[in-house]
């Protein structure tokens, strides 16, 4: 066989494999998709929005506990998470990076993206929930940003190594001061980046479960106070679909769907963002 | 046998003195001693490896950003050792300006790329700013490709009207010397020519030192010439004399292309 034939084989073989393997991702994930708009999409109604839920065995209701719970939560998550972790990043990025320290704490840092997220829910269990005596919100938002930080952290670590030496250089070459040329020059150069790892770390963080089951725990009625068990969309789909009526896994099914969705446009207006920024 | 003339002190704006450079173990500036006219254009030439960038480096102490440095001698600017402990280094470097082999533009507009330097020498005034931006890109002759884009990203522009960008941002702040590392090795000749001519007129106001891989270059636009092997100052004199009648042997084979 000639050599070129040979070649092409190879090519389109290597070539179908990929398109399969990107197939069978894809797949699953409009299965998903589709399941969860196909039960989901009759639940949602202005009602699900705006009205708690009712006691079980009566029927109307909705979930804006839940959707207001699961804000703040993730309000709070952020809150912590974003600075702490985009200064961690900056550390081991400028600072750190010919230290020991800063070497120790990267590696750390990437075995923290890996922990299991219950594992955190317990440990701020132990720390926030047990002293108080009662579950909260603000154990919560806690457990989310430990999970949020190290996610955050690697991204900004690596958006900022990638711009380049020679820029710094220049503008230590004008005369600035390190805190300048961090704050001025590589964070504008990385901005797009770090963006992207904020709400990829968001979205995260958006669909965990474990973690809130230790420390927010959930709560059936409409609360703004953290100090007391707040209710989330993720436990409460938990919950719903576990519970026994069917007006519970339609709801379910309806929270599913919004929070899919919610995370799905946070992440496609990030892309967006992204496109629109290049652009200019 | 090394061969460098001395100056006539009133001519001096810096004067090196056994300066010695090393990176950990490795020795890559060897006890230079060099002279630098006021208002002239001084390149540094030699093979690759031979330590100018490294010399060139040690003018703003570039290299103080890295660990594991350690200067000896002396760099003397206004009777100033310039790398004495108690120099303030961002202050020395918004003094000595530096343009890099590739351009480095920073990733914001072009009127914001030229009022950076002006802003950390904390003007703040809009008009005094658009007037230092407009006359600092005047004199690097690249106002009129630009004057209608100011507000857009610098990145959007040429090569070498980044580099022209990037020597407007350093004689922004008004410098008495700007130090250029190969600035036209990555530019098509239009645009080096271009940077030349400005290099050129440059130093009627500045003094520049310019490291170089192109001999003609040096010919072309240098007042004075430091030839560099290994790091050692091998020879330093008027560019005519070092082009046309240079003392030392190693020097000739140089330039005349036998080895480097």
């Amino acid at each position: 066989m000639n050599i070129l034939t040979k070649r092409k084989i190879q090519n389109k073989m290597a070539l179908s494999l990929s398109v399969l393997a990107a197939a069978i991702g894809l797949f699953w994930l409009f299965f998903i998709l589709w399941d969860i708009f196909r039960h989901g999409m009759s639940f949602i109604t202005m009602d699900l929005f705006t009205k708690d839920p009712m006691p079980p065995g009566f029927k109307g209701g909705g979930l804006r506990n839940a959707f207001v719970g699961q804000m703040l939560i993730t309000l709070v998550a952020m809150v912590i998470g974003i600075p702490f972790g985009i200064l961690g990043g900056t550390f081991l990025s400028e600072y750190g990076r010919h230290s020991r320290l800063g070497r120790f704490i990267s590696t750390l840092s990437d075995i923290m993206v890996s922990v299991p997220s219950i594992v955190i829910g317990t440990f701020v269990y132990a720390i926030m929930v047990r002293p108080i005596g009662h579950f909260n919100g603000w154990a919560g938002g806690v457990a989310l940003a430990i999970i949020m930080i190290p996610v955050v952290i690697r991204t900004t670590e690596d958006m900022m190594s990638l711009v380049p030496w020679s820029l710094r250089e220049a503008a230590f070459a004008l005369g600035a001061p390190y805190y300048k040329v961090i704050t001025q020059v590589v964070y504008r150069g990385a901005a797009t980046g770090i963006f992207t790892g904020i709400l990829l770390s968001i979205a995260r963080v958006a669909g965990e479960t474990a973690p809130l089951l230790f420390t927010s725990f959930n709560n059936s009625f409409f609360t703004t106070n953290l100090n007391e068990s707040t209710p989330s969309l993720t436990v409460t789909i938990f919950q719903y679909a576990m519970g026994p009526y069917d007006d519970w896994h339609g709801m379910a099914w309806a929270a599913a769907l919004v929070i899919t969705v919610a995370i799905l446009l946070v992440t496609v207006a990030g892309r967006l963002l992204i496109k629109w920024r290049y652009r200019n | 046998m090394n061969k460098t003339i001395k100056l006539a002190n009133d001519r001096v704006l810096i004067r090196v003195q056994n300066l010695s450079f090393s990176y950990g173990h490795v020795r890559a500036v060897k006890d230079i001693s060099m002279d630098v006219a006021k208002n002239s254009v001084t390149a540094l030439i030699g093979p690759s490896g031979c330590g100018k960038t490294t010399f060139l480096r040690c003018f703003n102490r570039m290299h103080d950003l890295y660990p594991g440095n350690c200067y000896e001698g002396k760099i003397l600017m206004g009777g100033r050792n310039l790398l004495g402990k108690d120099v303030d280094i961002t202050e020395l470097r918004a003094g000595i300006g530096m343009v890099f082999q590739k351009p480095t533009p920073f990733p914001m507009s072009v009127f914001d790329n030229i009022a950076y330097g002006l802003k950390l020498k904390g003007i703040r005034n809009q008009t005094e700013l658009s007037h230092r931006v407009e006359s600092a890109l005047k004199h690097a002759a690249l106002w009129d490709e630009v004057k209608d884009r100011l507000k857009s990203g610098a990145s959007g522009l040429s090569g070498g009207q980044q580099q022209r960008l990037v020597i407007a941002r350093a004689l922004a702040v008004e410098p008495k010397v700007i130090l250029f590392d190969e600035p036209t090795s990555a530019l098509d000749p239009i645009s080096t020519s271009k940077i030349e001519e400005l290099i050129f007129r440059l130093k009627e106001e500045i003094t520049v030192i310019i490291v170089t891989h192109n001999m003609q270059q040096a010919a072309r636009i240098s007042d004075y010439t430091a030839f560099m092997y290994v790091g050692e100052l091998i020879e330093f004199n008027e560019t005519d004399v070092i082009f046309t009648n240079p003392d030392v042997k190693l020097t000739e084979e140089y330039i005349t292309g036998r080895f480097g």
